[in-house]
């Protein structure tokens, strides 16, 4: 004989709403790009970032390097900061030091 | 019944036990037994407001969560709140969700803030909420639901799991449920509301991203209220300087030294500022500022300034004790947020 359902409830959880995005184009070589290096704020991010540039500069000849520090690792970047970024920069890297 | 048919998926349980423990193995409690919600109490939580389920409180856009009413209703229900209550608990979700409280940041971060709510106004009489004897303990229903719903959507909602994305290191007895009332009727200042701007006739929720509260008990024997300041300034020092926000919570019968004294509560703000001075160096010597970023002579505040100081009463008659509230990140990643609470 079956049971009949007592307890009929609820999900309280709820997904990610999602959007279709695409990846931005990779450049094929880094000599001749500007480098951008955005720290969060946070302690030695910006050590971390000069180490990559160093690291990276053996490598590559970059035509010119942005560097900034969005100041709060807590608060999103500032959103002239990434505009000036995205429009100056060919490949910016972003770091997290603690 | 209510009209409104649930949208959220439903699942199915031969007894109430199965049911409880299905939020268990999917990990949507807290640790604690929650109400299993079906889709007749929720229709009760979202009668009793008006609203529509659909309706959108607010978001977390970090991790892409949109806060719905029947979502909210649903923790709710589970938290063991009663219909009367829902009125707080959306407020309290509208005020989480406002940019200045970066709900995402306040909620994961390794220093592990919990939420504090502060209830002003006449809906603390209609709910009879606790602003009296172990006011940040356990007993009050109101009180506990209402703190233990809004933990419930930070964690099902906004996605915060305790080891997942939260990753608080010690993490935060207040996480399971932190609500207050303010004990309007024994303070001799203006309460939180009505300092913020609204009338005494209007009922609020105010939301602070704050860390473990610290304890300080005040030696008064001599009728120097200074004494508390004193005490005051000691339990800031751990938290300073420069703190931009900050709660320090005052009992009853520390608030009566206060009012002998004649403080008003600008002055008692300016006081507290003033007497929470410390050289530098002192913050150099506990880590909390660099070494090299201070100069020998140099003064600093616990405090940025005295109007970010928030001061309130709350607590039994007896006990001449303070809590003082950090807020995660200093205060300046993340800042308290007032909102009304709407009943029909």
């Amino acid at each position: 004989m079956a049971t009949a359902t007592r307890f009929e409830v609820l999900d309280p959880t709820v997904e990610p709403a999602t959007v279709e995005a695409a990846m931005a184009s990779r450049p094929s070589t880094l000599d001749g790009g500007v480098l951008g290096l955005l720290a969060n704020g946070k302690r030695n991010s910006e050590e971390l970032l000069d180490l990559l540039h160093e690291v990276l500069a053996d490598s590559y000849e970059f035509s010119g390097v942005v560097a900034r520090n969005k100041g709060n690792a807590s608060r999103p970047c500032p959103t002239d900061l990434m505009e000036e970024m995205a429009e100056r920069c060919d490949i910016v890297i972003t770091s997290s030091g603690d | 019944m209510s009209t409104q048919p649930p949208s959220a998926k439903q699942m199915q349980f031969d007894d109430l036990t199965d049911a409880i423990e299905f939020y268990f193995s999917m990990e949507s409690s807290d640790g604690l037994p929650v109400v299993p919600p079906t889709a007749e109490s929720v229709g009760r939580f979202l009668d009793h407001v008006g609203r529509s389920g659909s309706e959108v409180l607010g978001e977390e856009p970090t991790r892409n969560r949109v806060i719905t009413v029947e979502k909210a209703a649903i923790n709710a229900v589970m938290a063991g709140c009663l219909p009367e209550y829902f009125p707080v608990v959306l407020a309290a979700i509208e005020a989480i969700c406002e940019p200045e409280f970066n709900l995402h940041a306040a909620t994961v971060s390794t220093q592990g803030a919990a939420i504090l709510l502060v209830v002003n106004g006449p809906i603390v009489k209609t709910l009879n909420m606790n602003s009296g004897v172990s006011v940040f303990g356990p007993g009050n229903r109101a009180n506990a639901t209402i703190g233990r719903a809004i933990r419930l959507v930070v964690m099902n909602v906004t996605g915060a799991v305790p080891g997942v994305l939260d990753k608080a290191a010690l993490g935060h007895a207040g996480k399971f449920s932190w609500c207050i009332a303010e004990a309007e009727d024994e303070s001799p200042w203006k309460p939180l509301q009505v300092e913020r701007g609204m009338t005494s006739g209007q009922s609020a929720v105010t939301v602070f991203p704050g860390l473990s509260p610290i304890p300080v008990s005040h030696q008064i024997d001599d009728d120097r209220p200074e004494s508390i300041l004193a005490g005051i300034s000691d339990g800031m020092f751990v938290v300073g300087p420069g703190e931009t926000e900050v709660v320090v919570v005052l009992t009853p019968e520390t608030i009566g030294h206060v009012k002998a004294a004649g403080w008003s509560k600008k002055q008692m703000k300016e006081l507290v500022f003033k007497e929470a001075h410390r050289p530098a160096l002192e913050w150099v010597r506990t880590g909390a500022v660099a070494a090299g970023a201070a100069n020998g002579d140099e003064m600093r505040g616990a405090a940025k300034s005295p109007d970010g100081i928030t001061l309130l009463v709350a607590g039994g008659q007896a006990g001449t004790v303070s809590h003082i509230i950090p807020l995660w990140g200093g205060g300046l990643n993340s800042q308290s947020v007032i909102k009304e609470i709407v009943t029909r």
